[in-house]
């Protein structure tokens, strides 16, 4: 017998219920938000003061130049590197877009893939039972550990990072399209079946569409540590990219170059993420006019 | 037993024997196809496993470079469950500080914790002081999203009727809103080991002279594939025993957990 898989969940969502149910955030009600809103000065307050500290231990010479400049520079920087291509050989927005084509690449490839296999390894038991041993033996080892092996077998070039990208993608993809259709509500099942569905269509009518929440929290976990690996492999091998950026501010000992990269991947990241959100929630909506 | 039963059974050992062989004959017909340069046959692999095990690498032994991986790792860990777990909770129970500290949590959450290694090697140099850096703030963020995220849901109706047999907020908070989070924390508390696992290797491999991160990537300089599957192998295996070693402790100390999965 198999065990359901703990789900794994996205950091920042609330825990899930069989069914793939949120639970209600029970805290946040009406008055509680309400209240909270009125106290968002403090956090406006709080983040001036943030960046006023920051500035103030660099002017006032606390931590040199070498280590950190204030986040006056770093703005000045970053308005800089949009037109300016020295000292790392390009333009932000194509070390932005170098970034981006390695870890969609290897982030879809996984998608179409993973996603798929999920499901079935989910629904069909023969398929799990082959796939599971291979997949269990492959997962532990993190998908950084394969940047050495996959410079041998394929060079520093894009298909090299594309592939470490698709190993990291690739595991939260299956996990949670198998934990995913494992949690479809037993009674629909038996509902599809009893009005002559055959397996096939249960899977694809019934399984697929309720396991579709799983699914986007799989995707989105997946995205996070496709960037998250695209730049170990950035900083290791690459001519161009956020990483490699990073690595050379590094090399030039060029603190502004460095928080200016980090604060691109940060920020890159966080609105690939919210692209994410934006596709499921219209994806859902769709769903319920159905 | 019936007979479906002991069908089952054999299956289920059968199974995963079958497509290890499978997985096995594959590879031995891969490395044959491609040249053994590329990919080594698993037999090659095993004798550079004995190999490996028996020498010095770099000046240590195999069980050196774990030491040294292990206790970077855990230094870091230790401090970031420290300061993140109660940090996390206080943010989830306080809504005053939550606003204060969010702001710039939110601003250095996002960045991976891979992406600070630059700027560690640029602030503490080269030394163990940045790897274990590296480590500490890839497992200190989950440790306080997830004590945060603990916090903020646990059912009012629990705190609410705390609160009506008369505890105090010190009690509240101790005797049912910890509790109540500590599912949510747990899942941080592991998810945060594999990803200080994660960051020690991708932190070793920017630059270090021990270490299982400085092995594989050592077997690249040294052009030898066999080498680095020995290493990739190692390394999934101390990954795995530390999951399977949280999840019996997560087991002992909130059973309760098991009703939610």
């Amino acid at each position: 017998m198999h065990t359901a898989e703990k789900p794994a969940e996205h950091a920042t969502s609330p825990p899930c219920v069989p069914g793939g149910k949120k639970l209600e955030t029970v805290r946040e009600d009406e008055a509680y938000i309400r209240r909270a809103a009125r106290e968002n000065w403090i956090s406006v307050v709080s983040f001036l003061l943030f960046l006023l500290v920051w500035e103030l231990v660099c002017r006032l010479g606390i931590i040199g130049p070498f280590q950190l400049v204030p986040p006056s520079q770093v703005t000045w920087v970053l308005l800089d590197k949009l037109v300016d291509p020295n000292p790392d050989g390009a333009l932000l927005q194509e070390h932005i877009l170098t970034s981006l084509v390695v870890a969609l690449t290897g982030f879809s490839a996984a998608a179409v893939i993973g996603v798929p296999l999920g499901l079935l390894m989910g629904w069909y038991r023969p398929v799990n039972t082959l796939v599971r041993p291979l997949f269990d033996a492959v997962r532990p080892i993190p998908p950084i550990a394969w940047i050495p092996i996959a410079i041998l077998w394929l060079g520093i070039g894009l298909w090299a990072k594309a592939f470490i990208i698709f190993l990291a993608a690739f595991v939260p993809c299956v996990i949670n399209s198998f934990t995913g259709i494992r949690l479809t509500n037993p009674v629909l099942i038996r509902v599809a079946r009893i009005y002559g569905a055959s397996n096939w269509e249960t899977f694809l009518k019934i399984g697929v569409p309720s396991s579709v929440a799983m699914v986007f929290t799989g995707l989105k976990l997946s995205l996070n540590a496709a960037w998250t690996t695209l730049v170990a492999a950035e900083l290791l091998a690459a001519s161009q990219g956020l990483g490699y950026m990073i690595q050379l501010g590094r090399r030039l000992s060029r603190p502004d170059i460095i928080i200016v990269g980090m604060l691109t991947i940060g920020f890159t990241g966080a609105l690939m993420s919210l692209a994410l959100t934006a596709i499921e929630s219209r994806f859902a909506s769709s769903r319920k006019l159905n | 037993m019936q007979p479906r039963k002991i069908k089952t059974k054999v299956m289920s050992v059968l199974a995963p024997l079958a497509s290890a062989t499978i997985f096995l004959l594959l590879w031995q017909a891969a490395s044959m196809i491609v040249s053994s340069q590329a990919l080594p046959s698993p037999a090659t692999v095993f004798k550079e496993a004995i190999r490996m095990f028996s020498i010095k690498i770099g000046g240590n032994s195999i069980w050196m470079h774990v030491f040294y991986s292990m206790r970077r790792v855990l230094i870091a860990y230790f401090w970031a469950g420290l300061l993140g777990l109660p940090l996390g909770m206080y943010m989830g129970w306080n809504r005053t500080f939550d606003k204060i500290v969010k702001p710039v949590f939110e601003l250095l959450r996002p960045i991976p914790p891979i992406a600070w290694i630059p700027i560690a090697i640029l602030w503490l140099g080269i030394g163990e002081s940045p790897k274990i850096f590296i480590c500490f703030v890839g497992s200190f963020v989950i440790f306080v999203l997830n004590s945060y995220i603990g916090m903020r849901y646990v059912d009012s109706l629990l705190i609410d009727a705390a609160r009506a047999f008369g505890a105090s907020k010190r009690q509240q908070l101790f005797n049912v809103a910890i509790p109540a989070s500590l599912p949510s924390v747990f899942a941080g508390v592991q998810n945060a080991l594999s990803t200080a696992w994660m960051c020690v290797l991708a932190a070793e491999m920017v630059g270090a002279r021990e270490g299982v991160g400085f092995l594989i990537l050592q077997g690249m300089d040294l052009n030898k594939p066999a080498m680095i599957l020995v290493g990739m192998a190692l390394i999934g295996l101390i990954g795995a025993i530390l999951a399977v070693m949280l999840r019996l402790l997560e087991k002992g100390l909130c059973p309760w957990r098991k009703e939610l999965v």
